[in-house]
């Protein structure tokens, strides 16, 4: 999309850090294009448009780490940040964390990040937007708010070891919440492939459950219920079991896995998490890390056990495994999580349910305890109380405000259709389907 | 010193036919120091800079931005601003326009008495390093798993222009340093804790601040807690709020209802909209305690500023006065709405950010109580002093806070610890329950979140303690 390719920019500033005095150095450069139309009340409240160019660069000498980040009004302008290195590092003491660099590995390249349809629709999203607003009203809906995003962005890693590699990808997200009187539905998709069809089907999954969520809303008495939980509410959980999943985050006492050996049982036998950059459709795929390793997708939790955490090369010498091919050259993450479906549908859920709430969006989850994964998160838009199989009437104002470990311990039945979802409550986006849990604890505010 | 590239901006946009025009140049240059049980984990510099550019054209609002100061890329940033806005405009049903301002032109900077340069890393790593020692030496009978400690610097300098005259530069520095740790009993399970000085200005705070100390009172009062701890009663209670909550409540459930883009449902998607509503101006929402003020002006505050991000000059505002609703918080767009005047809370994170509705610097109003004298009354209550999980809903009516440090009360006295008090209440509750407030404000600082994309931003939120009557506390599952 640019002439001057960043792969080659990022080996350039490698080698401009050899040359100063450091022993390894990684530099990243990306630059990106996006454009996101954002709605509410059915109109536009603005249309924002972002091009960025940001050069990272990780630089290393006697086991003395640091990194730099820097987004240059002009590619020259980058190499200020070697200069400023030269100052700082003899400053530093030694990081407990320091690996060296990996040798590079054979990447796969990931065909199918880029499409062409996001590059077109980004001149001018107006049309999208349009059919997303109309298909809403189309169904009922009052007022809508969302958002739609889109993006080109492409990468150039280089490293001291030899590692010189490029990517570009496209996203493609968008998310609707919808209002009929006071109920409202929302729901959301994000890929490397922009579809009219996608956007469409967003618009109807938002539109349909506030028609559903209709009518006097009743509070719940507190207590344990089963849960129904929509692939939005799943991929809000998954953010925080991936973010857990790290190895830093481990290191940091900011993790359930703190106290898990791999191989130890963490979930309910049924389900499986996979950190999953290999399917190129999803948000957040990707061939290679910022150590310049291959990507694998792999379970993070397989039938209920935790078969790895996420390494860089540093963590996995720290803990005596093998880099993962998760870099962040200082914390290693998920780059995009899919849930294993099952067999069953929406409807044989809530059959299965005698006195439970399904939940089909929700937000701000927070923890008291990491460790322990003490934590509540609030139900938003529409939520329903279900007794012997059936929906009775929408609820409001409740939370779940239970131990994460409890929860997908008790995961008993899975989806078997899986949505992909990405939105400001779901980042890195997650495939998943709606679960069932039983015997969850439910809260509510006093008044 | 990028006036002249603003203005040329400014005036690109006008000649495009925008009817408003405004272009900010922003940059952040910071640096943070990360470290694990008193050892250096990494080093980190970061610099972003840039310029955002927001238009209105034919009654819509484009913003584009660009890293680029060459006049080839600001132009083409300018174009598609102007370019996309109109675009959208036949989706407009009612045309963006501002409210009448007067706007500044103006200079400032933030006070550091003591510069950021005037100590090295060594020295800065070596307060985290303390961190560690002093907390470590607080526990006696758990063990302190893990205390990772961070100190964050950044300087932050803006110019703003616009097409109705406004011209301010501004610099800000900014330091903070967080801590958290966890306990570990091996009977008693464990307990977290995470907590953050920040402030504006220079290294003179931390010798205000004293972290390590900080950390070890902490780390010896926790381990009290973990060990000892007992369930809060079940019955209603009394219950003195701590500062540290009161500041996060008031964040919560006044000041982000109180921002006028959220009540007019323009964050609905994202971070919810208000249980306010246009009209609700003057009716009560608590007794007569209930005053809650956000100021921008307070001198050292994590969000200080004395213009905002359209030029406006700042104030504070009295968001809930004497236990009525009283004003919200407005930049121009949301100002013409309600046919008031903006009073400056449009700010952006970064260049890449349109300026949008934020607080700055949040406190519920101190009362004439002394600590000593909000308790003496008290039969049976509970004390949360501080807390770790919290969150509200989307209209900010339903809010929860589970408390970290708390003791039981029994006739007007503090006696045993309490473990894990969940404070779960509506906003009506809460404002309607105080009847004391202590006199000592304390303030907390804390990175706010809203907007799409999502716009972190520096804010303080404080309060003194107050005391609620006859709640009923709930407890973790």
């Amino acid at each position: 999309m640019i002439a001057e390719r960043v792969s080659d920019l990022a080996e350039t500033l490698v080698n401009e850090a050899l040359k100063r005095g450091f022993e390894e150095a990684a530099a990243l450069v990306s630059r990106s294009k996006s454009v996101m139309v954002k709605m509410f009340n059915s109109e536009i409240s603005v249309v924002q448009r972002w091009s960025s160019f940001t050069v990272s660069l990780y630089l290393a000498r006697e086991g003395r780490i640091m990194v730099s980040t820097i987004h240059p009004s002009s590619a020259e302008k980058a190499g200020a940040i070697v200069e400023r290195a030269i100052e700082a590092i003899p400053q530093l003491k030694p990081s407990v964390l320091y690996a060296p660099l990996p040798e590079p590995e054979k990447v796969e390249p990931l065909p199918g990040l880029v499409d062409g349809s996001v590059v077109d629709a980004m001149s001018n999203p107006e049309p999208l937007a349009e059919a997303m607003l109309a298909e809403a009203e189309s169904l009922g809906v009052e007022r809508a708010a969302g958002a739609i995003t889109l993006s080109l962005a492409e990468k150039g890693l280089a490293t001291s070891r030899g590692a010189k590699l490029e990517e570009e990808a496209t996203g493609a997200e968008a998310y609707l919440r919808a209002f009929v009187g006071e109920a409202s539905g929302q729901w959301a998709v994000g890929s490397r492939k922009l579809r009219a069809e996608d956007l469409k089907r967003v618009a109807r999954a938002a539109a349909e459950l506030a028609s559903q969520a209709k009518g006097e809303a009743k509070q719940l008495e507190p207590g344990a219920y089963d849960v129904v939980l929509s692939p939005m509410v799943v991929g809000n959980l998954m953010n925080l079991v991936g973010m857990m999943a790290s190895a830093l985050a481990v290191m940091m006492g900011m993790s359930m896995f703190a106290k898990a050996e791999p191989g130890s049982k963490v979930a309910s036998e049924k389900f499986t998490l996979v950190d999953d950059p290999r399917t190129p459709e999803l948000l957040g795929s990707t061939a290679f890390d910022d150590e310049g390793l291959p990507t694998a997708s792999k379970p993070i939790i397989e039938g209920g056990a935790l078969r790895t955490l996420l390494h860089n090369s540093k963590t996995a010498a720290k803990m005596g495994a093998k880099s993962t091919g998760n870099a962040g050259w200082i914390s290693p993450h998920a780059w995009t999580l899919s849930v294993k479906p099952g067999d069953a549908t929406l409807d044989e859920m809530i059959r299965e349910v005698k006195r439970g709430v399904i939940i089909t969006n929700n937000w701000y989850t927070r923890l008291q305890n990491y460790v322990e994964g003490i934590f509540s998160t609030i139900a938003r838009d529409a939520a329903f109380y279900v007794e012997n199989g059936e929906i009775k009437h929408p609820v409001t104002r409740i939370r779940i405000a239970d131990r994460l470990p409890k929860l997908l311990s008790s995961i008993e039945l899975l989806g078997k259709e899986l949505y992909d979802i990405s939105w400001w409550e779901v980042s890195p986006a997650v495939r998943a389907p709606y679960i069932l849990a039983r015997q969850i604890n439910i809260s509510r505010p006093f008044e | 010193m990028h006036e002249d590239l603003l203005q040329r901006c400014v005036e690109e946009a006008l000649k495009l036919g925008a009817s408003y025009a405004e272009a900010r140049f922003h940059r952040h240059i910071g640096s943070s120091i990360l470290s694990r049980n008193g050892e250096l984990l990494g080093y980190g510099e970061s610099i972003r800079e840039g310029v955002g550019i927001r238009v209105i054209a034919d009654g819509a609002l484009g913003f584009s931005s660009s890293n680029s100061l060459g006049w080839g890329a600001l132009k083409e940033a300018v174009a598609e601003a102007v370019k996309l806005a109109r675009a959208h405009a036949k989706l407009m049903k009612r045309p963006i326009e501002l409210a009448e301002s007067r706007v500044g032109k103006a200079k400032y900077e933030a006070l550091c008495l003591k510069p950021l340069d005037s100590m090295g890393l060594e020295e800065k790593s070596a307060v985290l390093a303390e961190i560690w020692e002093r907390a470590k030496g607080a526990v006696k009978e758990a063990r302190l798993m893990t205390l990772t400690a961070q100190y964050w610097e950044d300087v932050e300098e803006k110019t703003v222009v616009n097409s109705d005259g406004a011209l301010v530069a501004s610099r800000v520095p900014r330091v903070a340093v967080g801590y958290n740790f966890v306990l570990l009993h091996p009977q008693k399970g464990t307990l977290q804790r995470r907590f953050e000085f920040g402030g504006s200005g220079g290294l003179e705070q931390l010798e205000r601040w004293r972290p390590a100390e900080h950390a070890e009172e902490e780390a010896a009062k926790l381990e009290r807690v973990l060990l000892e701890g007992a369930e809060p009663p079940r019955e209603p209670v009394d219950v003195i709020v701590g500062s540290e909550v009161v500041g996060l409540i008031v964040h919560e459930s006044c000041g982000h209802p109180s921002e006028a883009d959220r009540i007019l449902g323009r964050e609905a998607a994202q971070a919810g909209m208000s249980f306010i509503k246009p009209g609700m101006l003057g009716q009560r929402i608590g007794n007569e305690l209930a005053s809650v003020i956000d100021d921008p002006t307070i001198p050292g505050s994590y969000g200080f500023y004395l213009y905002d991000d359209e030029g406006v000059p700042a104030r504070a505002r009295y968001l809930y006065k004497d236990g009525v609703i009283n004003e919200h918080l407005h930049n121009r767009w949301t100002a013409k709405l309600f046919g008031v005047e903006s009073n400056a809370a449009a700010r952006a994170m970064d260049h890449s950010g349109e300026p949008i509705i934020r607080m700055a610097n949040t406190y519920f109003a101190p009362g004439d109580h002394t600590f000593e004298e909000l308790i003496e009354g008290v039969k049976l209550g509970v004390y949360i002093r501080s807390y770790m999980e919290w969150n509200i809903d989307d209209v900010r009516w339903g809010q929860r806070y589970v408390g970290l440090e708390a003791y039981l009360i029994e006739n007007g006295e503090l006696t045993k610890p309490v473990r894990n008090p969940v404070l779960e209440i509506t906003t009506g509750a809460f404002y309607s329950k105080v009847d004391a407030a202590g006199k000592e404000v304390r303030f907390y600082p804390g990175t706010c979140g809203k907007g799409e994309p999502m716009q972190g931003v520096p804010v303080w939120f404080g309060g003194p303690d107050v005391r609620l009557r006859s709640v009923k506390l709930g407890v973790v599952a």
